[in-house]
């Protein structure tokens, strides 16, 4: 278990201001060798920061690191790994185009002489390390052609390859099956085993219990207590996280379902890379239903939402909207079907920072004749209907003709509902709604969401977030490489919804 | 709480699209900065490059104050001051009319790369769509003899704007179709454009000059298609109405940004595609739709030349005009708004008049030195223009400029 | 990440890549025989190999390898217009214009200025920064080099001068786009208007209205001793310049430093993604300021072939556009030096067979001059048109 001698690393008061912004307050964190200690907390609540202090990304306002007794400055990254610290990354950190054994050797390359590199003796180490913590890569493969798993095994080797006794994990299981998440799991008591230190990142409270020895809770930045794992439940960790009893789930009365709003039968999709990405895929959504659909990222849901809001033409298959046959027909032709899409990521696809409010609620019905008749546009209507669903909705930050970036993430998000909504669609996509957004802005969009259920509207819903999934659907489907593998009530439970992604059962469980 | 998040917002420019990876667009970024320093910023980034330029002056030898102010002396802008009379004044008058004519294209060439610019484009084919509205404009305007003025004149324009509108729409179209980079493309439609005139006025071209046969001209405009005088003489070559028809040009280009369903699209594309892709915008049919506009602002521009003061065209003239080029200097110092793109072509022109030597005292500086500094200032303002933040950081509100600079490209979501 | 799987499309015949490329060869094919020596005086035979490449290349069409199968097609047709004006023209004049050891010739001489150019082109693209400022540099090499050679009366010297003249506007290029994180299309404009301002008003505050001295001192030819008089090879390469050798040889070497060597990974790594090369600890911002200096460095060198090896004097703008030719023979070369060489050869050829043919037609040859502009064009628009850049290339790094 825990090495009892002196931690491996501590950080001592650090405090980590942007400007008035203070990221992270007099934060006290340490880790002992053969540890795995779990930092836990919301967005927002400061993890990120830490590490990125950590690893040299960010110098510390105030407060000091030591590691192995000796107190240090860590003013880049390449300081942080001459210190044995490794950080594997959320987003990875690898480069598409090289191949496994490059991506691990890079910037410590074995050579021969004359600087060209000894690429056997690479491959050499790669088989190694891999062998010894059970990490299974094929170091000629590319990258960009390797599952996410594999990639992240790949970032693991990386840091031990550079000595790592020191290894961060940020939100390691937010994009692995459960099998995988398992396999994780194995390879971090291995690293124990061994005597490294482990810092492992997330929000995930379930996962935390299953892996940590002790686990420390941060809110706003400031680091609320460090409990060891004999003790902990769900519930408590919760109330150390968010600071009151968590309501999991949101009030909602049955679905009054009418006809089906939306139909897709038999869809393919091909992705960026001409690899099919939805290989027959069926649903049907009614009026006044919301149904979600789960899957761990990448499995097509992206290409799926795609295609049903007319961004990417399907190969196969069909999309009828209330009957209406858009298939492949592009975003005009969904949007005058009655298709409303409140898109993933606000800035790229919701939203023109640089144009106004008024201009911003226009985007999706600029084309009709309220709005422009003839190719000139009426602005007098547009800032009019602005000013009324700025109203409405409660946006907080600017009037009809302030500039979008001027507001903030929660506001802006609802300037994108705002106008999705009244568009009166009969079908409202709504992929990741509620990413990067604060607990207020959160409940604002769920209480919205069966708002409109409750008035008929038909409701797809595409999210990573189990409980977001759980406590907003109707019927959740479950989306596997591609096609909908198994349908579930929302009282399903997480272990019969986990066995679904990773393809019916074909995982083994301890 | 995303505390980090909500802090960046205030300090995040309106203009600066802070999306996934993706960096601002030209425009998006000479938004941002218009709105943080307004008029000022780009009125200072002249001044810096010119007091390189003077440096650079002074370097040679040369006493930078006295050249530039031969060269102010020969723009004819000192015919504003009315405390200016007589022969002086006379002189200015004349002055200003040959500044105001080399505005009138910079004008039309500056809207062709501004117009792209606000779409997310950079149009360097700026030079090659006016060769080739050149061309047809000389064509045309040598042929038909015994057509009434206002038609011919029209003919000419109109023919010589659809020629740069289709110069320019091939990159579009490229760009549209194959993804083809409008940078790299409209390099080569320029040179293309270039060569193809020398041939066909070159000695033995098709379009030669018959009754000059050993000199690589076109024939001479008619005088029925020429643009009429309405200051100065007409014989000593005063200002024509092309001034008119240019800034006829900004409000098409103003209202067409601002008040059409095309401008709305073109904006869109231009300050985030991918929003406007969501919208149902078509970036593709945009990018079309705008490279012909685009090159018709720039064929148009040719017709004014050639219809106006020019009236033939030689193969050398085709090979060393720059005008498609300064136009980008015209777009970003004006930062591809109508009223800097005026006001920028009118700096310009008056510098290339300044330097030119029908008007540049050659004793004080050489002609040929002073339009190489135009090129260098030129250069400099350019190469200032894509940061601003030199000048920014002079006017001291640089400090919430670096913020936001420095929060640009950070993950969107520090999860904190 | 991967999904799904690539659905192969089953070819009854060879792979559809390599029908494709053996209809590039046939439709060249089906051209050259008409040009001496094989100088055949009938089109026909020129028609049936094209029209065997034409369905060679329809075979790759189908086989969904739609670019050689268009490429391929397309050159087919365009071996056949070419096949049938040979034919129709004077066999005295074909043999002219074509005496391949001159042609040869020439291609390298007019390549090399590209070459140079290109394989800077490619350093720094490699390292995520566009560099539309070749032109300019090679301009301030062409200027500096001269000069260099004239003042201190050494081609070594001048070419050194050279050097640095394109590495310190390549400096200021790096500054405006890496640090100051302009656009970096815009900053590579400025710095040739820059450029262009800058050696014209030296040449002519220097040399003032007669130009450069004559016989100032020049990059000597190297004579290959016993090759220099065997027939075709001692035309073609038995009197070739100093710098096209070394040229040529840096070919395989920027190959193998970028592809074999820790510094070229690491290169390559910047490029596609800084923030991975970042999280191990190698300098991006570093790493793309030498790339480009290094790139504005062997840009100028290309420049100073022009003057002081191959013209033996300078005038303003003598570049003319060939730094945004070598610009394109990066990307048809995929970023490869081996590519880019490949490049350089074909638009040095049609350069090289312009120049013959004022002989055969003045007009000819003017339009000749457009040839690799217009090859360029269709290269970024059909075959090449969707390869892949460094994936960062164009992307201003900001580190946190």
């Amino acid at each position: 278990m825990a090495d009892s001698k002196r931690p491996a690393l501590e950080l001592r008061g650090i405090t980590k201001k942007f400007g008035s912004v203070v990221a992270n307050d007099r934060v006290d964190f340490d880790v002992y060798p053969g540890e795995v200690h779990a930092l836990l907390g919301e967005n927002g609540a400061g993890k990120s920061t830490l590490v990125s202090v950590l690893y040299g990304l960010y110098t510390p306002t105030e407060g000091e690191i030591v590691v192995d007794g000796r107190p240090v400055t860590i003013d880049s990254p390449a300081t942080a790994i001459g210190l044995g610290i490794g950080m594997v990354h959320q987003h990875f950190m690898l480069v598409p185009v090289m191949t496994v054994a490059e991506n691990i050797v890079l910037g410590q390359e074995p050579s021969r002489g004359g600087g060209v590199i000894d690429m056997r003796a690479a491959r050499a180490r790669v088989r190694e390390l891999s062998e010894r913590y059970g990490l299974a890569v094929d170091p000629d493969a590319t990258i960009e052609d390797v599952t996410v798993g594999a990639q992240q095994r790949v970032e693991i080797l990386r840091a031990l390859y550079r000595g790592a006794r020191i290894l961060v994990l940020d939100e390691p299981t937010a994009v692995l099956t459960a099998q995988e998440v398992q396999e994780l799991i194995e390879v971090l008591h291995r690293l124990k085993r061994d005597g490294t230190g482990i810092v492992f990142i997330s929000h995930k409270l379930g996962e935390v219990l299953q892996v940590a020895d002790r686990i420390t809770v941060l809110r706003h930045g400031r680091k609320i207590d460090t409990v060891p794992r004999q003790g902990a439940t769900e519930q408590s960790l919760a109330r150390l996280v968010v600071g009151r009893d968590v309501l999991l789930s949101v009030e909602k009365g049955p679905p009054h379902a009418a006809e089906p709003m939306l139909v897709v039968d038999d869809l393919h999709v091909r992705d960026d890379r001409d690899l099919e990405a939805v290989r027959g895929a069926s649903l049907s959504v009614r009026g006044g239903e919301i149904v979600a659909i789960a899957g761990v990222d990448g499995n097509g849901q992206q290409e799926l939402v795609e295609a049903i809001t007319g961004l990417r033409a399907p190969t196969a298959g069909r999309v009828l909207v209330d009957g209406r046959d858009i298939t492949g027909r592009g975003v005009r032709a969904a949007t005058e079907a009655g298709v409303a899409h409140i898109a993933e990521d606000r800035h790229r696809r919701g939203l023109v920072l640089a144009f106004t409010l008024a201009e911003n609620l226009a985007l999706r019905e600029y084309r009709r004749p309220e709005f422009s008749r003839g190719g000139w546009l009426r602005i007098g209507h547009m800032r009019s209907r602005a000013k009324r669903l700025l109203r409405e909705y409660d946006v907080r930050g600017g009037g009809a003709d302030a500039y979008a970036a001027s507001l903030s993430g929660g506001n802006q998000q609802k300037v994108a509902i705002a106008r999705e909504i009244a568009s009166d669609p009969k079908l409202l996509v709504a992929h990741q709604p509620t990413r990067g957004l604060d607990v207020g802005a959160i409940e604002f969009v769920h209480r919205r969401l069966i708002e409109e259920r409750d008035r008929g509207r038909a409701v797809l819903l595409v999210s990573l977030e189990y409980e977001e999934v759980r406590s907003l659907a109707d019927r959740i489907l479950v989306i596997y490489e591609g096609r909908i593998v198994g349908e579930f009530a929302p009282d399903a439970s997480e272990e019969e919804l986990g066995i679904a992604m990773t393809g019916a059962g074909a995982g083994a469980r301890s | 709480m995303n505390t980090v998040e909500d802090g960046t917002q205030g300090d995040v420019l309106a203009g600066e699209e802070v999306a996934h990876g993706a960096t601002p667009s030209t425009h998006a970024r000479l938004t941002a900065y218009v709105r943080r320093g307004g008029v000022i910023v780009p009125i200072l980034t002249a001044i810096i490059a010119f007091v390189v330029g003077g440096l650079v002056v002074l370097v040679t030898g040369h006493n930078p104050f006295s050249t530039y102010r031969a060269i102010f002396n020969g723009t004819g802008l000192n015919w504003l001051f009315p405390w200016v009379g007589g022969a002086a004044r006379k002189t200015a008058a004349f002055d200003l009319q040959q500044t105001l004519i080399a505005t009138t294209p910079l004008i039309l060439v500056g809207l062709a790369v501004a117009f792209a610019f606000r779409a997310g484009l950079f149009n360097i084919g700026g030079q090659g769509q006016y060769t080739v509205g050149g061309i047809v404009a000389v064509w045309i305007g040598s042929s038909f003899a015994g057509m009434p003025a206002v038609p011919h004149i029209a003919l000419a324009v109109v023919g010589a704007g659809a020629a740069g509108a289709a110069w320019a729409g091939i990159a579009g179209a490229l760009k549209a179709t194959v993804g083809a980079n409008e940078v790299i493309s409209t390099i080569m439609l320029n040179w293309i454009a270039i060569w193809g005139g020398v041939y066909l006025f070159g000695l033995g071209g098709p379009l030669q000059d018959p009754h000059q046969p050993s000199v690589p001209v076109s024939s001479t405009v008619k005088a029925s298609a020429k643009l009429p005088v309405f200051w100065g003489n007409a014989q000593l070559q005063g200002l024509h109405i092309g001034l008119f028809i240019a800034l006829a040009g900004v409000v098409l280009f103003w209202i067409l940004l601002n008040r059409t369903r095309l401008g709305y699209e073109v904006r869109a594309v231009g300050l985030n595609p991918d929003a406007a892709s969501y919208a149902g915008i078509s970036p593709a049919r945009n990018y079309f739709r705008v490279m012909a506009i685009c090159g018709m602002f720039a064929g148009v521009a040719a017709a004014m030349d050639i219809l106006g003061w020019k009236f033939n065209l030689f193969t050398n003239d085709i090979q060393a005009s720059q005008v498609g080029f300064l136009g980008i200097a015209v777009a970003l110092l004006g930062r591809n708004t109508a009223v800097g793109t005026i006001a920028a072509a009118l700096l310009f022109g008056a510098l290339q008049t300044g330097t030119s030597d029908r008007f540049l005292d050659p004793s004080v500086f050489d002609p040929n030195l002073a339009s190489n500094l135009t090129l260098m200032i030129q250069g400099l303002i350019v190469l200032l223009v894509s940061t601003d933040v030199i000048a920014l950081r002079v006017l001291r509100s640089g400090r919430g400029v670096a913020v936001a600079l420095g929060r640009r490209g950070k993950r969107q979501e520090p999860r904190a | 990440m991967s999904v799904g799987t690539l659905t192969a499309t089953p070819s009854r015949l060879a792979a559809p890549r390599q029908l494709g490329i053996a209809g590039l060869v046939l439709a060249i094919v089906a051209w050259v025989i008409t040009l001496p020596p094989a100088l055949v005086r009938s089109p026909a035979p020129s028609i049936v190999v094209a029209v065997v490449a034409i369905a060679a290349g329809s075979a790759a069409l189908a086989g969904r390898q739609r670019r050689l199968g268009y490429g391929a097609i397309a050159l087919a047709l365009l071996a056949v217009a070419g096949a049938v004006a040979d034919t129709r023209a004077g066999v005295g004049h074909l043999k002219v214009v074509f005496t391949w050891s001159v042609l040869v010739a020439a291609m390298l001489r007019y390549a090399t200025p590209l070459l140079f150019a290109a394989l800077g082109g490619i350093i720094s693209e490699r390292s995520g920064v566009i560099n539309i400022g070749l032109e300019g540099m090679m301009l301030i090499g062409a200027f500096f080099g001269i000069w260099g050679a004239d003042v201190l009366h050494s081609w070594v010297l001048g070419c050194l001068v050279a050097i640095a003249s394109g590495g310190l506007l390549a400096l200021v290029h790096a500054i405006f786009s890496i640090h100051l994180r302009a656009d970096q299309v815009v900053s590579g404009t400025a710095v040739n208007f820059l450029a262009l301002g800058i050696t014209g008003y030296f040449f002519i505050a220097h040399y003032g209205p007669n130009g450069t001295p004559s016989r100032v001192s020049q990059v000597p030819n190297v004579k290959l001793p016993l090759i220099q008089h065997v027939g075709f090879f001692g035309g073609a390469i038995g009197n070739t310049n100093l710098l096209t050798w070394i040229a040529l040889l840096l070919v395989p070497g920027l190959s193998l430093f970028l592809f074999r060597t820790r510094w070229g990974l690491r290169l390559r790594a910047v490029g596609e993604k800084p923030r991975a090369a970042d999280t191990v600890g190698l300098p991006v911002l570093r790493t793309r300021y030498v790339a480009v200096v290094a790139s504005g460095m062997l840009a100028a060198l290309g420049g100073a072939y022009l003057s002081v090896a191959f013209v033996g004097s300078f005038n303003q703008d003598m570049t003319e556009g060939r730094g945004f030719i070598a610009l394109a023979a990066v990307i048809f070369g995929k970023w490869r030096p081996a590519g880019a060489l490949a490049a350089t050869l074909l638009f040095g050829f049609s350069s090289a067979l312009a120049d013959r043919l004022p002989t055969f037609s003045q007009t000819a040859a003017t339009l000749f001059q457009a040839l690799p502009y217009l090859l360029t064009l269709i290269a970024v628009a059909g075959i090449i048109g969707r390869s892949r850049a460094p994936a960062s290339v164009g992307i201003p790094y900001v580190k946190e």
